[in-house]
């Protein structure tokens, strides 16, 4: 079955591409932050470096790692239900499930391996530029070497490994089970995740107004707030579905779809709520930050400045990181879907009906999606500018958060619609002919 | 679009041959490795007619259906259904011209995996903009005895009910012409001979006209003649067919062929 599994990788690279991109990505951010810790550790380095260099790696290297896991095991899990008919068609062939577990899995851990190793040079280059972006800011000395160690290395093979083969045991083990629907530990992880942003969310008080790590828990509480709505995904789509007035045959369409295809949907809208909470919530608590350093009277100091941009680089990363995974589950998911489209043209579609389906399904799906990222992004804002300013709800909250809306709208709908209109291009009856 | 006032000659009524192809011709790829895949093929189908397409693999009758029913474009030759000639134009223009006058029946079925089996049947109506009359769905599927399938998914069906769900779906717009590719393909005896009824009825009972592909002679000794396709030229027609003498007729297609009949 390994042999397989690498037989089916070397013939198909094409598939592989997405789960590549991911665990690439995805390794090269663990890294580059988890470098940090390696330099912290290395001989010679004065305690005030080796505070900020930790401080770093701790807080953006834990919810950048918690980001990662999350985005590689989406993507593997798309990719996983899409060969859903390949692994039918081995079971048919007297394969046993365990077989074929060991073979998605196997899969998985080998483009996993080619991932980490790609990612260890941009991490190493991508470590120092993040190293110069302190030492300029003057947080660490300029004595500081880089050091790129066996910390950073081992997280980002062992965290992008444990996520590919997780999600691909996961993945597989729902495929063969058939359509059984096992609903309990996923419930249980998702109130596991609220209940703990929640907390994260709540800890913020115990902090004060000046408190150098004010910002992470809310940060932490609004990424595990998403994730619990993300877990939930599903059944909140299947809430606003019911509450929607859609009338045309592309809406009707789109909402049967939609309906059907919630449980598959999961792992868009899981990038989509992290995407919009993420960025949203960071942004606008730096916004927070930013304005109070500015009302304390203070003229902004160099540092506080170059930790603003320092801020926006990290979490521009992160987002960015986001955003690519979203366009590289959607361009997964949509493209699988050449033959339905085929099927709707011959069942009297019209391309222009079939792009208005996809169209009005992406709608819905960013709308859900950025609504209850949202929320869990204001979960983490409101807490924060309580503490820090004696506000409920700063004023950059609303531009921060119909930009992040905007771009997620954009993200997504472009994606989706460009997607679909390649697939278009075949005919429609060799659309439907392709054995998928 | 349509050089015969499309909409219109539709709505007046039925035009007394369903089906005519002028010389119609369809080539494959480029120059060197070029497929001759219809070669001038001439040939008109009147109302309410069932006939069965027959040849071997390669003779080009897939292609046929696909030039006549408008999911392909011939290199040259006219296609006319129900009066209206096929003409150029984007697939937008294609798929509405379709609409209303062609059904399909596929091999594979091609029903939507998402939607339920009324929602499948009634989907060509939706997608049209016309007003969906469920209990005339309900009565279509009735009659091909999916009454109490309603509810299900087609992949909660057996291979027979899903091309019976397909049979409705084609029946529901009532539609001048059905084309059916391979119908029985896929199907066991039993279920492929409730299908070809069924394609039957539908010429019969309800007047429309069915043009079906096929390589099976049994299921085209259901149709009321054959015409049969071998190198992309047309060789011969059987009227009233019985199985045997549409596989004698089969099994000496290449003779006929060679002897310019």
């Amino acid at each position: 079955m390994f042999l397989l599994a690498m037989r089916s990788i070397r013939h198909r690279p094409g598939r592989f591409l997405a789960t590549l991109l991911s665990s690439f990505l995805g390794a090269a951010i663990i890294m580059t932050f988890n470098s940090m810790h390696d330099t912290a550790a290395r001989d010679g380095v004065d305690p005030t470096s080796a505070e900020t260099l930790s401080t770093a790696a701790g807080v953006v290297g834990g919810y950048g790692t918690l980001l990662v896991f999350f985005a590689v095991a989406s993507t593997l899990t798309v990719n996983v239900r899409q060969r859903a008919a390949e692994l039918e068609l081995l079971r048919c062939s007297g394969a046993t499930p365990a077989q074929l577990k060991r073979m998605v899995v196997g899969e998985a851990v080998v483009v996993a391996l080619v991932g980490a190793a790609l990612a260890i040079g941009p991490a190493m280059l991508g470590g120092q530029a993040l190293l110069e972006v302190f030492q300029d800011s003057g947080q660490v000395a300029e004595s500081v070497d880089h050091s790129f160690g066996p910390i950073a290395l081992m997280t980002g093979i062992d965290i992008t490994l444990l996520a590919s083969a997780g999600a691909a045991f996961l993945a597989v083990r729902r495929a063969t089970r058939g359509h059984e629907r096992r609903g309990g530990a996923r419930k249980f992880l998702a109130y596991a995740a609220l209940l703990s942003g929640a907390a994260s969310v709540s800890a913020t008080f115990v902090f004060s107004a000046t408190d150098a790590a004010l910002m992470a828990p809310p940060a932490y509480g609004a990424i595990l707030l998403s994730v619990g709505f993300a877990l939930m995904a599903p059944r909140l789509l299947e809430g606003v579905l019911d509450r929607l007035p859609l009338s045309g045959a592309s809406g009707w369409l789109a909402v049967r779809n939609l309906r059907e295809r919630a449980g598959q949907l999961a792992g868009i809208l899981m990038s989509l709520i992290l995407f919009t909470a993420v960025a949203t919530a960071t942004l606008t608590m730096q916004a927070v930050e930013s304005d109070a350093v500015e009302a304390s009277g203070l003229t902004k100091s160099i540092d506080a400045k170059n930790l603003e941009t320092l801020n926006f680089t990290v979490v521009g990363i992160i987002v960015v990181f986001v955003c690519v995974m979203l366009v590289n589950s959607l361009y997964a998911a949509t493209s699988y879907r050449a033959r339905e489209f085929g099927q709707q043209r011959l069942a009297g579609a019209t391309p222009g009906q079939v792009l208005g389906t996809v169209g009005a399904e992406t709608l819905i799906l960013t709308v859900t999606g950025v609504l209850f990222g949202m929320v869990a992004a204001l979960a983490g804002i409101v807490p924060f500018t309580l503490v820090r300013t004696d506000g409920v709800l700063p004023g950059e909250a609303y531009g921060i958060g119909a930009a992040v809306a905007a771009i997620a709208a954009a993200v997504t709908l472009g994606t989706s619609l460009v997607t679909a209109r390649r697939m278009l291009r075949t005919p429609a009856v060799g659309a439907v002919a392709v054995a998928s | 679009m349509f050089r015969a006032g499309s909409r219109r000659t539709h709505d007046k009524g039925p035009a007394a041959e369903a089906l005519r192809l002028v010389k119609v011709t369809k080539t494959y790829g480029a120059h060197d490795s070029a497929v001759t895949a219809l070669d001038g093929v001439t040939l008109g189908l009147g109302r309410g007619t069932f006939t069965a397409v027959m040849g071997p693999s390669g003779s080009g009758k897939t292609t046929l259906l696909h030039c006549a029913a408008g999911l392909d474009r011939p290199d040259s030759g006219i296609v006319r259904v129900d009066g209206t000639e096929l003409t150029g134009g984007g697939e937008a223009e294609l798929t509405k011209f379709r609409r209303g006058r062609i059904g399909f029946v596929f091999q594979q079925y091609n029903l939507l995996q998402t939607l339920t089996v009324a929602q499948n049947t009634v989907l060509p109506l939706k997608l049209a903009g016309q007003r969906v009359d469920r209990r005339r769905a309900k009565e279509v599927l009735t009659s091909v005895g999916l009454g109490d399938r309603l509810g299900h998914r087609p992949g909660q069906l057996s291979g027979g009910q899903r091309q019976r769900v397909a049979i409705a779906r084609a029946l529901v717009t009532e539609p001048r012409v059905i084309f059916a590719d391979e119908p029985t393909g896929a199907l066991d005896t039993r279920s492929a001979r409730d299908v070809l009824r069924l394609l039957q009825q539908a010429v019969r009972l309800h007047g429309r006209t069915v043009v079906m592909v096929t390589h099976d002679p049994v299921a085209a000794s259901y149709a009321d003649s054959v015409l049969f396709l071998a190198d992309g030229q047309l060789a011969g027609r059987l009227d009233a067919p019985t199985a045997d003498a549409v596989a004698e007729r089969l099994a000496h297609l290449g003779d006929h062929v060679a002897t310019g009949v």
